[in-house]
């Protein structure tokens, strides 16, 4: 299919929307690996720097919506088209949530450099951050370059972030039950813990709108979830 | 699934030296609303006047292979072009009432082929014709008046009355909204959705969204081939072919 419209201002659009979207991408990576690099460093100043640049990915995500719908509006798209402004909606919000996690990372950063480190809890969860943050690079690969087969590769990739999780759940445990002194720290390191694991859903999420943009569906099989915890838990997620 | 009201098989049609349409086969299912779209010249319209065969008065038109009506071969010698057309009603692009009155315009079909016996029969026709073309209630009391007179959207649904008075069983219908405005377009929209409770309906159209909107299936031409036919939510979402998606997005194919 050629790949320009007789209209050119539909492709200016278009590649207007995308451009903003690769822009999102490129600083959701960053907020992941500066907050995840904050936690390691016990870095306040960087934390606060975290926080305060997600509002250039809510402020790109609004502008995203607006531009989609004006798209919608004044463009009817259809086939390919619709597909490609119908999956910047749902990518642009993904990233949005990526970075609100990221935030919350760098939040959570400034309340544990008040306490004592717990012992090896932040190189693995800087680890687990880079995983995702390496799924998130090569998710917007796949997005700009169509690439079906990066993406099913990423959404195989998030099967390791959940065993990262799991193992940090049960590390958590045992230093809680080993000291409760331990508790608050712990506590928070969990939630940061989790919080990646579901930065990785969401960057997976990503993968599926790529495979449903070239493709036209969504994969239907089920990812084998990998999370041994109660199943209460799952319901809640 | 509907029942296959009309069944293409292998169409090949030329006007002249000029293969319009190479090895159509198709199958156009009864009570639906199939679009026919595709860029000028590619042959749509061509193969819609096939179905009540409007061809048969062009010289150099010669069509070949078979077009069934519910199992019969309409091209067959036993058949009457003038009753075929009743049962294969037409609307045109341009509104074309007869310059006759509104009630005439519809009555003309009835009287000629004998469908009602008397006036009240044929005043009954007449009313139940103009309803279903959503325009009783615009006319009723002038129904004297030159059907020229009215509107362009009020014309083209006298037309319409005027299609559906013989009670045919499939309408063929090419473009029979692009000289109308935004309102007018509605109201023939509604009633193309409405008409599908009784008819098979197939309608040329270069608004891709109109096709989208009113049909059930579509059928996209291209250099006179059928390139690709089927649900028209599928084919306006996801289509198989890149030269339909080339097209109906817009671009340079």
């Amino acid at each position: 299919m050629p790949d320009q419209h007789i209209m050119r201002a539909f492709d200016r659009d278009l590649e207007a929307i995308q451009a903003k979207i690769m822009k999102m991408g490129g600083l959701v990576e960053a907020a992941i690996h500066e907050s995840a690099k904050s936690l390691n460093k016990r870095d306040d100043e960087l934390a606060a720097r975290v926080r305060e640049a997600d509002k250039l990915i809510d402020a790109l995500e609004e502008e995203v919506n607006h531009d989609a719908a004006q798209v919608l509006a004044l463009r009817q798209p259809i086939a390919g088209d619709l597909r490609t402004v119908l999956s910047v909606m749902k990518i642009s919000g993904n990233l949005e949530r990526v970075g609100d996690y990221a935030k919350n990372l760098a939040k959570r950063t400034a309340v544990l450099v008040q306490m004592p480190a717990i012992e090896g809890a932040s190189g693995a969860i800087k680890r687990m951050a880079r995983e995702v943050e390496r799924m998130l690079k090569d998710v917007l690969d796949a997005y700009v370059h169509q690439d079906v087969a990066l993406a099913e590769d990423v959404r195989a990739r998030d099967h390791e972030v959940d065993q990262m999780y799991n193992a940090l759940f049960r590390e958590f445990l045992t230093f809680m039950m080993e000291d409760p002194r331990n508790i608050t720290a712990c506590m928070h390191l969990h939630f940061i813990a989790k919080n990646i694991e579901r930065m990785g859903d969401h960057v997976t999420s990503i993968a599926e709108q790529v495979i449903y943009l070239v493709t036209g569906e969504l994969p239907n099989d089920e990812r084998a979830k990998l999370d041994y915890i109660a199943e209460s838990q799952e319901a809640e997620d | 699934m509907n029942d296959i009201k009309v069944s293409a098989r292998d169409v090949q049609v030329w006007y002249a030296d000029n293969h319009a349409i190479k090895d159509v086969s198709v199958e156009i299912e009864d009570k639906t609303v199939t679009a026919f779209i595709g860029p000028s010249g590619c042959g749509k319209s061509t193969f819609l006047r096939c179905i009540n065969r409007m061809n048969d008065t062009i010289d150099i038109c010669r069509v070949e292979g078979d077009i069934l009506l519910d199992g019969e071969d309409i091209y067959d010698p036993q058949v009457d072009p003038v009753q075929l057309r009743a049962k294969v009603g037409m609307v045109f692009q341009k509104p074309n009432p007869f310059p006759k009155s509104i009630y005439d315009n519809v009555a003309y079909g009835p009287r000629i082929h004998g469908l009602a016996s008397g006036r009240s029969e044929l005043d009954a026709v007449v009313e139940k014709s103009l309803r279903r073309a959503a325009l009783w209630d615009e006319v009723k009391d002038r129904l004297n008046a030159s059907g020229t007179g009215l509107s362009g959207g009020q014309q083209q649904r006298l037309c319409i009355a005027r299609a559906v008075a013989t009670e045919p069983e499939v309408l063929l219908m090419d473009e029979p909204a692009s000289a109308l405005d935004p309102i007018a377009t509605a109201q023939i929209e509604e009633l193309i959705d409405e008409l599908r409770e009784k008819f098979a309906v197939v309608i040329v159209t270069h608004s891709m969204q109109q096709a989208a909107r009113v049909s059930q299936k579509t059928a996209f031409f291209h250099l006179g081939n059928l390139v690709e036919y089927g649900e028209t939510s599928q084919i306006f979402t996801n289509p198989v072919d890149p030269r339909t998606e080339s097209y109906i997005t817009g671009r340079i194919g």
